[in-house]
């Protein structure tokens, strides 16, 4: 609506706009950021409740008089971080031997001295402890004994507590675990299907451009017979679903014997009306005096057609390079039903993630990193040629 | 110089080829009569081995399968009838000989070609040229550097020319890195190797003939092209577009014919037989297939706990049991799968649709406007329709997830914030909605990933229907006093409802080839309890789980034809509303 208008009521009309705006755009851009994070998480952390979208992992850390990294813990009703130095130790709960109703005291059984005197408390004789420590020579008697671990303080290693581990909090920290992204390239073979995508990608998108400029150039400058009744057929092709090809292309790529070959990704994608089209649109609107200046001069039809309307196509050939682009690097169903026998070594990576999703749980993390992988080439493509490639998308309806 | 039927220069063909001058210069090789009876001698010999394929395949111990048979038959005999036109014609020097002559030399020559390569394995050879490829990305890195190099350089110098000894070492240095990148990345594919297979595979005795069939057919066409034969022929200048034309095109066509036109009518044919691709049964049954697709049987079943298959035919299984008037309605079905599936993609499309059509439609209308930004989240909503379905999916199924996805969480949330709110209790516990493995959930989730991952693309449609409006209506009904509301109704509405409609009828036919999300979403695909199946999922289980590849290409054209009813339905609203 082109009205613009003034004053705080179109204002507040603008804010709201865009902040509808913005909340549809968090809705779109939610999940990448969830996959993002996934594949830099550590594959425990994917299945922590409640999600997080930092990728975070247990922490370790240093204290000064042990030797190596340990890991570090929140200790209810304890103020700091602390380590945990040594576990399995086991270790007594004692109370005041004057004040039962006091706070208990969790205290290492070898620190704990164990005198032969005795007081009844409930009608049983308990053995009294006097503790080492503090030098403050207290009276305890023990509730029970139990194992457990003995955590020091990061900032002051004379702050030790015992206590059982399960009550502990293990302390996380924002973790980046880039590693993801090299295990899977290596370990799951993706590599393979990431230069395989790259290869098909590229040999479809240079055969669409070389059928559909010739064709093109064909369509819209040189009458034959029969040309537009062709061009019709060629129209009416985009109306078909791919859907009716599945079955009869397979049974061609039996007899040739391409199945299970990445020929059969390539050749039978290498010829697109869509892209005819296209480049017939665009030709047409090339005024016919450039061509018949360059004929006069003796410049043949072949010498025409690179010379002189290829470079004048440079936005129509972007843009059908484009489609190409994202059609070949993202197509899924013909790679399922033709690359069959199982084998890693054939697969692109929309069949590759897909295996791996259903097959590798375990590893989801690294099944995110190849999808992060597999994303950013026809992100960064689109986004590159978006003005023209967004034009014609809407211009012509076809994806 | 005896036979020739010379009809002399018809009014409209007089003006002189355009062609001439530039091959007026070229001697002729030999003289263009004796040319020409040897091109007539080379179509008869082509005749001959035409003949000889065309009895081959007709006789029946070849043990071939019927099908290739009859392509073959059909083949030689073209091949055989098109020779002996082209013979024929020449001999008697016709004008339209040239064109048959070229065509059949030309199409000869690109048969025999791909043959031959073929048999030398370079299609088959791609995989072996990607077992190297997977190790020479990085002297393709080089090779690109190289040529990115050498390209700035020559831009530079063509601005302004300097020959400089640095120049010209700089240019030296591109070409160098251009042409080792090169040489390693030949390689590292391992071209040395695949040359020598190929050299061992041409040598053999086939090879070489169909090689060397392929030379004469290549060396007659360029012969039949050349200019001699064309002025002695008397080719007009029209004929000669028409001839180049056709060869600009032929790449295009050839492909079309191969892998679009000649696979949808195989794939008619095979819907019409008992088809297993790789051999087995090949039966012909008219239209048996059909006719199992839409079989229904309904049968009073008197009670509703009578047994289906007490009360279905042979062949029937019980699709759904309906009480209607009192009465315990069973039908049975020969496919219930295809029925089940025909109601699940109905549902899909009832919920999908709107949901992706209509939040385009409102921020269509947002974005229209001139604010600033509009091209940035334009962007933004494009990117879900063009990330890939397949890493989308897997995606969205960790945020379904019942334990941990973002999506129970979220709701827990949210529910414990409105817990703030008086007579709002809180959640008991967190939400643990089994998204993808409840039957009453699972195509809902597919309509959630499929409207996120449409709706921009269709915001994209609007937005160009937007632009047809004209802007003075706005302007004049906003100086009646409508509001931004009453504006969107009473004219973006109804002046975008061609827009609207070819944006649903294309949403549609993209939603009813569902196939991709069900098959990564749902384990097993099309699960739970076929919940989810597709018309599509179907087809791709009957014919590669199956092998029943003639009724899965059945089922496959009942798909086409409600597609296509979808098309025609737009087409023919599309011209009403151009009157």
């Amino acid at each position: 609506m082109s009205v613009v208008r003034r004053g705080p009521r179109a204002v507040a009309v603008k804010v709201v706009t865009y902040i509808a705006l913005v909340a549809v755009a968090v809705v779109v851009l939610f999940p990448f950021l969830v996959g993002l994070s996934i594949a830099f998480k550590e594959p425990r952390a994917v299945f922590s409740y409640p999600p997080t979208l930092v990728p975070r992992t247990a922490a370790t850390g240093t204290i000064e008089g042990v030797d190596g990294a340990v890991p570090l813990f929140e200790l209810p009703d304890q103020d700091g971080t602390f380590g945990l130095v040594e576990d399995g130790v086991s270790f007594g709960i004692y109370i005041d031997a004057a004040n039962p109703a006091g706070e208990p005291l969790q205290l290492l059984q070898d620190e704990v001295e164990r005198t032969d005197r005795t007081v009844v408390v409930d009608g049983e004789d308990e053995a009294i402890f006097t503790p080492n420590v503090d030098g403050a020579p207290a009276e305890l008697i023990r509730l029970r004994t139990a194992i457990g671990a003995r955590f020091q303080n990061t900032d002051d290693p004379s702050d030790v507590v015992v206590g059982l581990v399960n009550t502990a909090v293990p302390a996380e920290e924002v973790s980046v675990r880039a590693r993801n992204f090299g295990d899977v390239l290596d370990r799951q073979n993706l590599s393979r299907a990431l230069t395989n995508t790259l290869l098909v990608t590229s040999l479809v998108v240079l055969g669409q451009l070389a059928t559909s400029i010739l064709g093109g150039y064909a369509f819209s400058r040189m009458r034959f017979r029969g040309r537009d009744g062709l061009f019709l057929m060629y129209l009416g092709s985009v109306m078909v679903p791919f859907v009716v090809l599945i079955i009869p292309l397979y049974q061609l790529m039996v007899d040739l014997g391409w199945v299970d070959n990445l020929s059969a990704l390539v050749v039978p994608f290498a010829f697109t009306a869509y892209g005819t089209f296209l480049m017939r649109q665009f030709f047409i609107g090339i005024p016919n005096e450039v061509e018949e200046a360059a004929m006069l001069d003796g410049a043949s039809r072949w010498r025409t057609l690179t010379r002189i309307f290829v470079p004048l196509a440079k936005p129509a050939i972007a843009t059908l390079a484009t489609f190409a682009f994202l059609y070949a690097w993202n197509s899924f169903v013909w790679p399922l039903v033709v690359i069959n026998s199982g084998s890693t070594s054939n697969f692109v990576l929309s069949l590759a993630l897909q295996q791996l999703g259903g097959r590798a749980q375990d590893a989801i993390n690294l099944v995110f990193a190849g999808i992060v992988i597999a994303m950013v080439p026809p992100i960064l493509v689109f986004l590159l040629a978006q003005r023209s490639y967004v034009e014609n998308a809407a211009g012509t309806g076809i994806k | 110089m005896t036979t020739t039927i010379d009809a002399g220069p018809t009014p409209g063909d007089t003006d002189r080829p355009s062609w001439r001058s530039s091959w007026r210069l070229r001697r002729d090789p030999m003289p263009v009569e004796r040319g020409l009876d040897l091109i007539a001698l080379w179509h008869l010999v082509g005749a001959g081995l035409a003949l000889v394929g065309f009895l081959a395949a007709v006789s029946p111990s070849g043990g071939l399968p019927g099908s290739v048979r009859t392509v073959l038959v059909g083949f030689w005999a073209a091949a055989l009838v098109a020779h002996v036109v082209a013979a024929v014609g020449v001999r008697r020097r016709a004008r339209w000989a040239r064109t048959v002559s070229v065509a059949v030399d030309y199409l000869v020559f690109v048969v025999a070609g791909v043959a031959l390569l073929h048999r030398l394995g370079l299609f088959t050879g791609l995989n072996a040229f990607a077992d190297g490829f997977e190790d020479a990305v990085g002297a393709l890195a080089v090779v690109a550097i190289g040529a990115w190099w050498v390209l700035a350089a020559r831009a530079i110098t063509r601005r302004r020319p300097v020959t400089t000894p640095t120049v010209r070492a700089l240019r030296i240095a591109g070409w160098a890195v251009l042409a080792a990148g090169t040489v390693v990345f030949l390689w590292q594919v391992d071209l040395p190797g695949g040359l020598v297979t190929a050299g061992e595979r041409l040598v053999e005795p086939w090879s070489l003939a169909v090689a060397g069939l392929a030379l004469a057919a290549g060396a007659a066409f360029a012969y039949g092209w050349s200019a001699p034969v064309a002025d002695h022929l008397g080719t007009t200048r029209r004929q000669h577009e028409a001839l180049t034309g056709l060869l600009f095109l032929s790449p295009n066509i050839l492909g079309f014919l191969a892998f679009f036109a000649g696979p949808l009518m195989f794939s008619l044919v095979i819907s019409f037989f008992d088809w297993d691709a790789f051999g087995g049964t090949r039966d012909f049954t008219g239209f048996g297939n059909y006719i199992r697709i839409f079989s229904l049987q309904f049968t009073d079943a008197g009670t509703s706990d009578a047994l289906a298959g007490d009360l279905l035919k042979p062949g029937y299984q019980e699709l759904m049991r309906l009480d209607l008037f009192g009465q315990h309605w069973l039908i049975g079905a020969r496919d219930p799968l295809f029925w089940t599936s025909l109601k699940n993609i109905l549902i899909f499309l009832v919920l999908a649709v709107p949901l992706s059509v209509i939040p385009a439609l409102l921020l269509s209308t947002v974005l229209n406007s001139r604010l600033a930004g509009m091209r940035v989240f334009r962007a933004i909503y494009f990117v879900p329709s063009v990330a890939g379905v397949i890493g989308i999916t897997i995606i969205w199924g960790q945020l379904f997830s019942s334990t941990v996805g973002w999506i129970n969480y979220l709701r827990t949330r949210i529910h414990e914030w409105f817990a703030v709110l008086p007579f709002v209790d809180g959640p008991a516990e967190p939400y643990q909605t089994p998204w993808l493995s409840s039957s009453s959930t699972a195509l809902v989730s597919i309509v959630i990933v499929f409207a996120w991952m449409t709706f921009g693309f269709n915001t994209l449609l609007y937005l160009a229907g937007h632009q047809a409006i004209p802007k003075d209506v706005y302007e004049a009904a906003e100086l009646d006093g409508a509001n931004a509301w009453k504006r969107f109704r009473r004219i973006t509405v109804p002046q975008l409802r061609d827009t609207t409609f070819y944006v649903v009828a294309v949403t549609a036919i993209l939603a009813m080839q569902q196939f991709d999300i069900v098959f990564v979403l749902t384990n097993p695909p099309g699960g739970p309890s076929n919940s989810t199946l597709t018309p599509v999922l179907h087809l791709y289980n009957e014919g590669f789980k199956s092998s029943r590849h003639g009724y899965a290409s059945a089922v496959a054209w009942v798909l086409f034809i409600l597609i296509f009813g979808l098309t025609v339905i737009q087409f023919r609203r599309q011209r009403e509303s151009a009157r």
